[in-house]
């Protein structure tokens, strides 16, 4: 029989020895204020959905920055409304609201500034503090992490130690398990700022079931905390890539498609060891690249004179490329050592501002019609594989279940060529047609041309 | 209610009985199929097998049956009679279209053994009505001469299938007996016949799942591919490139008179009718000065005959129907061919690869026809090591671009005598990508 106080003593101890040190968790308190809880409204056609994210402070202007991906890929940013933010922890009832900058496509960020006086002085940015050196495997690092709206997004401390250094191609630490919220800051026990963490990062399981014989894979996303930590030097020479308006213009463009990472075998048969090397599967119309005189199946060796580097995993290196060019700007030149059949040789190429995005494009939306047209754009092209030339039709953006363009057999993403066997030139064109269609209270039916997948259908819409 | 029993008592025997000397004779024309075939999906050769049914149909051993029971694939045909004796079996040809195939017994065998067997007779498929008693008899699960009862369903059930018949399309030429007769796997190439034991029809398929949907080829129909397998073994087709659609509810807003014109669905890039500046959109009104009524679906397989029974490289005119005035095309025909390409196993890579056909071009809006699709590679071998995958289109060999099995067959060749690493480029979703295959 064990005594009673016998037992009291083991626990006081076990208490003793667990407990944090009060540097720490003053650290903790502290760093609280570089991280808010971001709020906006996405409107649709049908309804207006609010996405909650988290965002990190980074300059004594209230400037706040979080991850794209909380923004889908087809919504445009003029349909994006009330930012705001919320102070960790206190009552949601009390909002800031904010104005939004734009994205960076290069960082990956979205830039918003809060708009009162007050609620940016209590603000403090990740660059108040130091820039921790690259920490090294077992280092133990921190972060801040959020719980939900319903919880007045009360922080909670998270702490881990680093198990590996990965260049994706960014330097990266990835801790053993979560270190923060998404997309919040990491600190080491100095209190030195780490870096960032991102999502995108799922787990492998195999799920295994009663009724299923083996075990299922599984990935299993944590969507508010992260384990990948992009280390400090990856972040702070950005922080003043503020988009100077909301589009994001100028984003260059090379014109090379379908960048393929040569495989390793592929590279000792090639005699390409100890660099990585690119495959270029097209190059698009009237692409700069194409001007230049890049051809398909030209293997990019090197950048500016630089080999292209050696990156695990493989694809890690498109990446590179990518974000190499997205660090230039329009008129810049670039030079590209490429492997042509079995010759090498440089190609001169100046960058040019990419042409508009589908997100960029105009876009109408018709109740009575129950459809969003959008303007076509040159991706819209690509992507179907139509002569860059002869760009013309609008996209059906978005169909409204059972209104009469979705009835008539309307699909999102159909190309309208014609409308009532008339060609449609533009995307006013199409929209001043529309517009007449959906005046004419008497019109009892229209008729659309579309294409969907190399294929030709006639829909006949009906509106009575 | 008595009286209605009675009534339904006495009318069963007649109507429904099928003891006329012309069914037994059909029972002993009706022949279980065994067949072994080759396959290359796996990166390698294997060899399966399939059970079919068929009717004889000629003192000279003709049989007919299904293209999805006996194709160019079957490196072994066995026949078993109605005596139950087994005799060996080549194919005459075949025609994935109509899912017809024709096979010839081997009568030298039939001699030697002194064998007998009964023939059946073709009867007429465009008198059936609808309700009218018809007999399915075949091998369902390989259970011999198994005879099923019902009715004809519907004369002419139009249904297309893009890979209907081992991948191979179906149905473009052709419209369907619908019976309610009970047909299961192994029924395939059998007959289905009236009471006096014509042959009206040859059954292919039902709905898996459904309650006795099922649908067999007419027999007026089979009449016209037998003659010209025979002749030829295998059926030549016209094409242009038209899709075909149905102009059904779509005259007012054309301003057309009613069953006048075929709706032109798409036209296929690159095709015949799309050299001719033809479109999506456009109506066909005439071919040839014949007009033409496309209003309702079964009526597509008519016009697409008309096309497809024109000599190859006639000139067509076509009547079509635009912005509200009528225009005359000039198209010339080619011949059809399938989406299914040549198969291929090479083994000592353990890749399994089907020629890209024009059609499969274009349905993966290739530029071109070249290459090979990957259909199978086989674990641990070169193929599979190296990263390549089913769907991936080999484009070229050592830089050498793939132009024909040929070109493929003779560098497996190069590489089963002396193995050496062999660089291979591919395209997949327009993406391309380099593999090594090491020995």
């Amino acid at each position: 029989m064990i005594r009673p106080s016998l037992i009291l003593v083991v626990l006081t101890l076990t208490a003793l020895m667990s407990r944090g040190s009060p540097a720490l968790a003053d650290m903790w308190q502290d760093r609280v204020k570089t991280v808010v809880a971001v709020e906006f409204f996405t409107e649709t056609e049908l309804d207006r959905r609010s996405t909650n994210t988290f965002g990190v402070v980074i300059d004594d202007n209230g400037t706040i920055v979080f991850s794209s991906q909380a923004i889908g890929a087809r919504v445009s940013p003029k349909q994006l409304e009330d930012f705001r933010i919320y102070f960790p922890g206190e009552p949601t009832t009390q909002e800031y609201s904010a104005t939004y900058l734009g994205r960076d496509e290069f960082t990956g960020w979205e830039f918003i500034r809060v708009d009162e006086e007050a609620a940016r002085e209590r603000l403090v940015p990740i660059t108040a503090y130091d820039e921790a050196p690259e920490p090294i495997v077992t280092d133990e690092i921190w972060g801040v992490g959020l719980k939900k709206k319903a919880e007045d997004f009360k922080p909670y401390f998270m702490s881990s130690r680093v198990s590996v250094l990965q260049s994706l191609p960014q330097r990266t630490a990835i801790a053993m398990s979560e270190v923060s919220g998404l997309g919040l800051p990491s600190y080491d026990q100095d209190g030195r700022f780490v870096g960032l963490s991102i999502g995108g990062f799922g787990r492998s399981f195999l799920q295994y079931s009663s009724r299923i014989r083996g075990g299922v894979p599984v990935v299993m996303v944590n969507p508010d905390e992260s384990a990948v930590v992009m280390l400090a030097h990856e972040i702070l020479p950005h922080l003043d890539r503020i988009p100077p308006n909301i589009e994001g213009r100028p984003t260059v463009w090379l014109g090379t498609n379908g960048l393929q990472p040569l495989d390793p075998e592929v590279a000792r048969y090639l005699e390409l060891e100890n660099q990585a090397g690119l495959v270029v599967s097209e190059i698009l119309e009237g692409s700069p690249a194409e001007k230049m005189g890049l051809l398909a199946r030209d293997v990019i060796l090197s950048l500016d004179g630089k080999p292209l580097p050696v990156l695990k995993p493989d694809h890690v290196v498109i990446t590179y490329f990518q974000r190499e060019m997205s660090r230039r700007k329009p008129g810049d030149k670039v030079v590209l050592g490429i492997l042509r059949g079995s010759e090498r040789q440089q190609v001169e190429v100046v960058l040019e501002d990419a042409p508009l995005t589908p997100r960029e494009a105009e876009r109408r939306y018709f109740d009575s019609l129950g459809m969003t047209i959008r303007g076509f754009t040159f991706i819209d092209g690509v992507q179907r594989r139509l002569d860059v030339k002869d760009h013309h039709g609008v996209i059906a953006h978005f169909v409204k279940a059972n209104a009469p363009a979705s009835t008539a057999g309307l699909i999102t993403d159909d190309l309208i060529d014609e409308i009532d066997g008339v060609k449609v030139a533009s995307y006013e064109d199409a929209e001043s047609i529309l517009e007449n269609i959906a005046q004419d209270k008497e019109r009892g039916e229209f008729v659309l041309l579309v294409k969907r997948a190399g294929d030709t259908a006639v829909l006949r819409v009906k509106l009575k | 209610m008595l009286n209605i029993l009675l009534w339904c008592g006495l009318l069963l025997p007649l109507t429904a009985s099928a003891t006329s000397s012309g069914f037994e004779r059909l029972l002993d024309a009706v022949v279980k199929i065994d067949v072994r075939e080759v396959t290359f999906d796996g990166g390698t050769k294997r060899f399966g097998s399939g059970i079919g049914s068929g009717v004889i149909l000629s003192k000279d051993g003709l049989i007919l049956t299904n293209a999805h029971v006996v194709s160019p694939e079957a490196v072994e045909i066995n026949v078993t009679l109605a005596s139950l004796e087994r005799v060996s079996a080549t194919l005459v040809g075949w025609d994935h279209w109509t899912d017809l195939a024709l096979i010839r017994l081997d009568m030298a065998e039939i001699k030697k053994r002194k064998l007998s067997f009964a023939t059946a007779k073709l009867g007429n498929s465009a008198k059936l009505h609808p309700g009218q008693t018809v007999f399915a008899v075949g091998t369902p699960y390989g259970l011999t001469r198994t005879v099923t009862r019902g009715i004809v369903s519907n004369t002419q059930r139009h249904f297309e299938d893009s890979r209907g018949v081992r991948g191979y399309e179906t149905g473009a030429f052709n419209t369907w007996l619908q019976t309610d007769a009970a047909i299961n796997p192994g029924n395939s190439g059998g007959p289905l016949v009236t009471e006096n034991g014509k042959v009206v029809g040859i059954n292919s398929r039902g709905y898996l799942g459904a309650d006795n949907l099922a649908f067999a080829i007419p027999s007026t129909v089979a009449r016209q591919i037998i003659g010209a397998l025979v002749k030829d073994g295998e059926i030549t087709r016209s094409y242009v490139g038209i899709v075909p659609g149905v102009l059904q509810d779509l005259e007012g807003f054309y301003e057309l008179a009613q069953n006048t014109g075929m709706l032109i669905k798409s036209v296929d890039t690159g095709s015949p009718a799309a050299r001719a500046g033809l479109r999506g959109g456009d109506i066909l009104l005439s071919i040839d000065g014949e007009k033409v009524d496309g209003r309702f679906p079964e009526q597509l397989p008519e016009i697409q005959n008309q096309i497809a029974s024109r000599p190859l490289g006639a000139a067509l005119k076509l009547e079509v129907f635009r912005n509200g005035s009528s225009q005359f095309k000039m198209v010339e025909t080619e011949k059809l061919i399938s989406r299914v390409g040549e198969e291929e196993a090479f083994e000592e890579w353990g890749l399994s690869v089907r020629k890209v056909s024009r059609t499969y071009a274009r349905e993966h809006q290739l530029e071109k026809s070249d290459g090979m699709v990957v259909i199978g590679v086989r674990p641990g071998y070169p193929a599979a090591v190296s990263g390549l995958s089913r769907g991936d289109i080999i484009l070229k060999i050592n830089r050498q671009d793939v132009t024909s099995l040929e070109i493929a067959k003779q560098q497996h060749e190069a590489y089963a005598a002396a193995p050496s690493s062999v660089l291979v480029e591919t395209s997949r979703n327009h993406r391309v990508s380099l593999y090594v295959f090491k020995p």
